[in-house]
């Protein structure tokens, strides 16, 4: 391409198909965020609920910090200095939907006493289902909703689920609304 | 009657260039380079021009070691962008 003079019917012609190809790329979800925190959630949770078994104790609820320690450095940097090439729109509101859902979980969870009056794990799981629902529906990922689906409707259960068995309730969501589409995505990703 | 055309909206490159920024939040250099075809050089030159005229700004900075230019349509280039394509329409006999 030049910077030669268009008349009047190519430069709409030119518009048209710069936008057209534009639009054809396929939005990408990035499956390591998904893996990341999926497994580190399940993986806490089966720490937590082995502990508070066991030895019984309040201190190993301190544990959960991880999820949000753990998870953030490692995307963090996995993803620093890797800026993609193009951002569109649907890039940003996913990154909207998540800085509000994820947000919400880490005020929700440090507001004191409020496990009291809402199960602290049916917040989460809520929350992060719902990223996942929207998520995929923005991008028109398919297993997202239907994950993210899965996981509302399991995380409306939480409450009726009762001792430490609520948090292998809650381990076994995130398997299915974040492990199990990570590793779809990633394997879709590879082909 | 017809509207005049924007000159620096009417040349190939920079029209092309104006389309990609329209459609996303932002695009690196590279990616121009690759959709309008155009030589490094050239693609350089008219980026420069329509960020001299306030129609796009233009992040430079680095990746790791190597050098990234980032750009993004402003809103003085999508109203000059309307315009231009408003205008286009009365050559054309285009409903407004």
């Amino acid at each position: 391409m030049e910077d030669k003079q268009l008349n009047e019917k190519e430069s709409l012609e030119l518009i048209a198909q710069m936008i057209r190809n534009t639009q054809q790329r396929l939005e990408k979800v990035h499956a390591i965020p998904f893996l990341i925190f999926g497994y580190i959630t399940v993986i806490t949770s089966i720490i937590v609920w082995y502990l508070q078994k066991t030895t019984p104790n309040s201190l190993w609820n301190l544990l959960w910090l991880a999820i949000p320690i753990v998870g953030g450095i490692t995307v963090f940097a996995l993803f620093y200095n890797k800026r993609p090439r193009i951002r569109t729109f649907v890039d940003k509101a996913v990154d909207y939907v998540w800085w509000v859902c994820g947000g919400t979980v880490m005020v929700a969870t440090f507001i004191p006493n409020l496990w009291k009056f809402v199960p602290v794990l049916f917040t989460v799981s809520l929350l992060i289902s719902l990223g996942t629902t929207l998520t995929g529906l923005i991008t028109k990922v398919r297993i997202l909703v239907i994950s993210g689906i899965i996981g509302i409707a399991a995380a409306l259960a939480i409450p009726f689920v009762k001792g430490l068995d609520s948090i292998l309730f809650f381990a076994a969501i995130f398997i299915v609304m974040m492990v199990i589409p990570g590793h779809i995505l990633y394997w879709k990703g590879r082909k | 009657m017809f509207e005049s055309l924007d000159p620096l909206l009417h040349s190939e490159l920079r029209l092309a260039i104006m389309s990609i920024l329209l459609s996303v939040e932002e695009a690196d250099f590279v990616y121009l380079k690759e959709q309008t075809k155009a030589t490094s050089g050239n693609l350089s030159v008219q980026i420069d021009k329509l960020n001299e005229a306030g129609y796009i700004d233009v992040e430079r900075g680095f990746v790791g070691k190597r050098t990234r230019t980032v750009c993004k349509i402003t809103p003085v280039g999508v109203k000059a962008f309307e315009e231009y394509v408003e205008a286009l329409k009365t050559y054309l006999n285009l409903p407004k």
